[in-house]
């Protein structure tokens, strides 16, 4: 059954800052609610507020900003999904998106939250780390930016303070000869968690050497991580099969897997490798190629 | 009435519309003046002694009105066993505590219950009932549980239930055999996850009949709840509203017990209404079985001799499980002649959930073991699947494993072809994704047990104005039991369909039909309807042959009209000819009660006897595609050709099979209910996957009407049989497409990679 709680409704940024501060550490920010409010029901946690953000102006819409591509703290999926910007300049995130939920919880659920949230298998984290975003957290006092990959501390924790927001995710347009592709691994085709989901994207030069690579995975570890290694056996080189298989083999090394019902460290150790293979292939090759 | 005028046409049941724009009122729809919010307290243990319980924190909560606990209930208990019917002896362990008191033996066990002002001051009412556990070492394996010195969940022994087949000369069929094959089988807990959770109101009203507004399968269940409350039979009164599924889970009392003593102590209405955890802790589940087969053929292919050992983890209560663990029992050998047979299944209680009927009720279970077996036998003499069925198939007139002669067509050959046949080309394989095919034929009940004296009542009514009512107490979880009901009255009354209605049971106002279980509703009320219809029509047409001076077979009814079959334009209105007869005081209603036959138990030792009163026959064909480096299995292509006897409405019979085919898909690949020492660990919808919309793709049904079915117009159940070939269908082909033999369900990505021994 879902707790008491106090719900505040700013109308602007700068009001909703100010109820986060002087609530904080007893307040939850929440926008489409659908990790929050699950967990309000399981009694994962029990602020006396909530702060919604969802309909705050300064936190709605997708832009072209400095060179950056810039997701405000309140779009939804279902928003990435029929954007023409992030069809342009990233389409991966238009790959994750649709594989996330189903297109009820899309239509509510919110990029930032479904970082904020941190579970180890959110699929908009793999792709994003690819893109080398960053989060801006918001609070009364300051605006701080940070790189995705420190954002994530453990299962469920963020180094997000109960005062902050996110108030947007933003990353630099990738340049034109970067190709990025997501792969997950579900129980379902639809509405699941990830076995295993991730995120390999290559910058290639025009005579096909790989320029920057970055491999992301989820779901094989306590947070989303990055595949350093892997990515370095393929940085400057043309990409060969010898040279895929080893990033791939790399990938697999990277994961910290565990048991649980959704599949054993093992076969996540395992289908890691064969996704960044593949992906990688893919990428390579084209499509059924590998 | 050769040639139906609405039997056989795809109709939009009545039903259909108000359910998609959601106007169609459930029983958690229901709001009564003055209502109260149920709530139950469950066992956070699956083995424990309860020192003690104090409700009195619960009590003094400003806003509850009533906490029962067992002391306040008289300690009572309520049989878990099929109501309303005759002929099956009480067994000794069938009760179950509405209320726990000094044991608990399975998690979620109700253990107290609460009526409050709001749903919130309900749940914090539970938190403040103080219970007191000392755990206890608990048994979780049925194995385990039949050794000695396991824990007894119930004295004296953890045995729910015994069957056996014993047919021919068990020992000379092996000698016999060429080759023998034998395997072990593995199937799982299975949740039936229906959109509805359970759900209903109850209150006392002015001549103090407890009514209770249900979501269930069974109406019969007032008496289980007069009898668990000890106050008369007609003092309770069950009144049904379309149920959003059943699948078997609303077989057994769910709610409305609970209901029922809450109204009765609180004068109040109350409504209680399970969420989707709450319901998946609190019903049955499919019963998990470890199947042994050796099944002995000679080279040419012929069946010597089947032996099975089954066991059935019955979980904590017995409930359905002995007549689940019968049905196994009966269906053990598959639609095959076999001369020699020797069956033994044991239900055994362990700390478990408890399961009992779900879709199927013991029939798919043994289909997975003995169609993997067939394909085995097929591998091993180097013959084809079908080949060496159709060396073994059934035959009309042929007799099954207990000796029961099959007097209806027997279409196995037929279905199993048209089956593959509607596969089509054949996919390739690419790269590390192989592709297979596989087909299971079965057979499989409808109808009840004989020796249960199973009867439907349909009370049919012509109005003044040439309109029908139909007044049948069939629950209707979403087959379409009613809408076929009123074509049955259509085709035989002659009045277009949009004339008929039909209501929903409620025990004051429908006649008891029975359960909406067993494949049984369209059978047995069908042909009550029919019966009753058919009065109702001789009384028109004699009446009506005296007004034309014709031969009542000389006449007919069709669209709304009385009619010369010679020649249809000399014809009158019917509500004309209705007019004259209920001038005359001529009878224009018609209570039928239909019985199915009656026959004595099985012998005990021998298992021998009839006990079905027919059954229906198919086969599921599919292509899937494996990842051979990820275990994934994508669905391909699939097709179920079934008998069905006669399709009252293909619409409806389609619908049935593709649903079935699809729930059958979820067993096969994905639904994996994983219980660990008597815990849930996939206790919601998000742990818990069944296949979404976009999982499989639809599966192709091909109808077969061999008219020669129990049921009205010759038609044969298909509620349960739709599910039972799918399983071992997928799991044949899988094995077809990686050559490694599979013989537990589901069928993982881990468990394929683990038989391609990549771990």
């Amino acid at each position: 059954m879902l707790p008491e709680f106090e719900l505040l409704m700013p109308r602007t940024l700068p009001e909703a800052l100010e109820m986060l501060a002087q609530r904080a550490p007893d307040v939850m920010p929440i926008a489409g609610g659908t990790n929050v409010i699950p967990d309000l029901r399981g009694g994962r946690y029990r602020p006396a507020c909530l702060v919604n953000v969802a309909s705050l102006p300064e936190l709605r819409g997708i832009r072209q900003e400095d060179g950056f591509l810039v997701i405000g703290g309140s779009v939804t999926m279902a928003e990435v999904l029929e954007d023409p910007i992030v069809a342009q300049f990233a389409p991966v995130l238009q790959e994750a998106a649709k594989m996330l939920a189903s297109p009820l919880v899309r239509n509510r659920a919110t990029v930032a939250g479904n970082l904020a949230n941190a579970s180890p298998a959110a699929d908009m984290a793999p792709p994003l780390l690819a893109l080398d975003a960053e989060v801006e957290l918001a609070s009364r006092e300051s605006i701080r930016r940070v790189p995705l990959k420190d954002f994530f501390v453990h299962v469920r924790q963020t180094v997000r303070q109960p005062q902050e927001l996110v108030t947007a995710i933003r990353f630099p347009l990738p340049p034109p000869g970067s190709r990025a592709r997501f792969f997950k691994v579900a129980l379902r085709k639809a509405d699941a968690i990830a076995v295993v989901n991730g995120t390999v994207r290559v910058d290639l030069t025009e005579n096909g050497r790989c320029q920057a690579a970055r491999i992301a995975l989820g779901a094989v570890a306590p947070t989303p991580l990055r595949a350093y290694e892997a990515e370095h056996v393929l940085e400057s080189q043309p990409l060969t099969p010898k040279d895929i298989a080893e990033a791939a083999r790399l990938a697999g090394e990277a994961t910290r897997t565990i048991d649980d019902i959704r599949g054993s460290a093992a076969y996540r150790r395992m289908v890691t490798e064969v996704m960044v293979r593949r992906t990688l292939g893919e990428i390579a090759y084209g499509e059924g190629e590998n | 009435m050769a040639n139906f005028k609405v039997i056989g046409r795809p109709i939009r049941r009545f039903d259909a519309l108000s359910k998609a724009v959601g106007a169609t009122i459930y029983a958690d729809d229901y709001k009564m003046p003055g209502m109260l919010h149920g709530k139950v307290l469950r066992s956070p243990y699956p083995s424990a002694r309860i020192v003690r319980i104090d409700p009195r924190r619960a009590r003094a909560l400003p806003g509850v009105v009533c906490v029962l606990t067992a002391a306040d209930i008289g300690y009572a208990k309520m049989v878990a066993d099929i109501p309303g019917q005759t002929g099956q002896r009480e067994r000794p362990q069938s009760e179950t505590p509405v209320l726990a008191w000094d044991r608990v033996r399975y998690k979620g066990e109700a253990v107290a219950l609460v009526a409050a002002e709001t749903e919130e001051i309900a749940e914090r009412a539970l938190e403040l009932i103080d219970v007191e556990y000392e755990p206890l070492p608990g048994v979780f394996d049925p194995l385990e549980a039949m050794k000695p010195g396991a824990p007894i969940v119930f004295e004296p022994d953890n045995i729910v239930a015994r069957w056996r087949i014993r047919k021919g000369d068990i020992e000379a069929g092996f000698a016999a055999a060429d080759l023998i094959i034998e395997n072990t089988y593995r199937v799982p807990f299975v949740e039936h996850a229906y959109l509805e959770p359970e759900a209903g109101v109850a209150w006392v009203d002015e001549r103090g009949v407890i009514n209770i507004r249900v979501s269930t399968q069974v109406m019969e269940h007032f008496r289980t709840v007069a009898r668990t409350l000890g106050i008369p039979q007609n003092r309770v009164r069950i009144q049904g509203a379309f149920a959003g599924g059943g699948f078997g889970g609303k077989e057994d009392i769910t709610v409305e017990v609970f209901l029922a003593l809450l109204a009765l102590h609180t004068r109040r209405p109350v409504r209680l209404a399970y969420t989707r955890e709450e319901s998946i802790l609190a019903h049955s589940k499919r019963h998990p079985f470890i199947m042994r087969y050796r099944i002995g053929v000679k080279r040419n292919g012929r069946i010597t001799a089947l032996q099975a050992d089954l066991i059935a983890d019955s979980g904590a209560y017995p409930y359905l499980s002995p007549y689940v663990s019968l049905y196994a029992t009966v269906m053990a050998t598959g639609p095959y002649r076999i001369d020699n047979v020797w069956v033994d299944t044991v239900a055994v209680a362990t700390n478990n959930p408890f399961t009992s009927a779900f879709r199927g009720f013991g029939g798919p279970q043994p289909c997975f073991a003995y169609e993997r077996q067939m394909d085995d036998i097929a591998r091993a003499l180097g013959m084809d699947p079908l080949e060496v069925r159709q060396i073994n198939y059934l035959r009309t007139g042929d007799t099954t494993a207990t000796g029961q002669v099959i007097q209806s067509a027997v279409l196995l050959e037929e279905s199993a072809r048209r089956a593959l046949e509607a596969l089509g080309e054949r996919t390739p394989d690419h790269g590390p994704i192989q592709v297979g095919r596989g087909f299971a034929s079965y057979f499989q009940s409808y109808g009840r047990l004989m020796w249960l004296h199973d009867t439907s009542q349909a009370w049919v009514g012509l109005e003044l104005d040439g309109t029908v009512v139909i007044r049948c107490g069939a629950p209707d979880p979403g087959g379409g039991q009613l809408s076929s009901l009123c074509q049955i009255a259509s085709e035989v009354l002659g009045v277009p369909l949009e004339n008929v209605v039909a209501y929903t049971p409620d025990t004051a106002l429908t006649p008891l039909a029975g359960t909406t279980t067993a494949t049984r509703q369209l059978y047995m009320s069908g042909n009550a309807v029919l019966q009753a219809a058919t009065s109702i029509r001789k009384t028109l047409l004699e009446r009506a042959s005296k007004y034309f001076e014709e031969d009542p077979d000389d006449l007919d009814l069709a669209d709304g009209r009385v009619f010369i079959k010679r020649d249809p334009d000399r014809s009158m209105p019917l509500p004309d000819l209705v007019r004259i007869c209920a001038a005359e005081g001529l009878p224009l209603a018609h209570l039928a009660l239909f019985k199915a036959p009656f026959r004595d138990p099985i012998d005990p030792e021998t298992g021998q006897g009839d006990v079905f009163p027919d059954f229906t026959f198919g086969a599921f064909a599919v292509e899937v595609a494996v990842d051979t480096e990820t275990g994934q299995i994508e669905v391909l292509k699939s097709a179920a050709c079934h008998d069905v006897g006669r399709a009252i409405n293909p619409a409806a019979v389609i619908g049935q099979i593709q649903g079935g085919s699809h729930q059958g898909l979820g067993y096969a690949l994905m639904e994996n209910l994983i219980v660990e020492n008597g815990e849930i660990r996939t206790p919601s919808l998000s742990e818990y996957l069944i296949p979404t919309s976009v999982d499989y793709p639809t599966t192709q049904v091909i109808l077969l009407e061999s008219g020669t079915g129990v049921g009205p117009f010759g038609a044969k159940g298909i509620g349960e049989p739709a599910l039972t070939p799918v399983a071992p269908a997928v799991a044949n082909a899988v094995v077809d497409a990686i050559g490694k033999p599979i013989r537990e369900l589901p069928i993982t990505p881990e468990l394929v990679l683990r038989a391609l021994g990549k771990r």
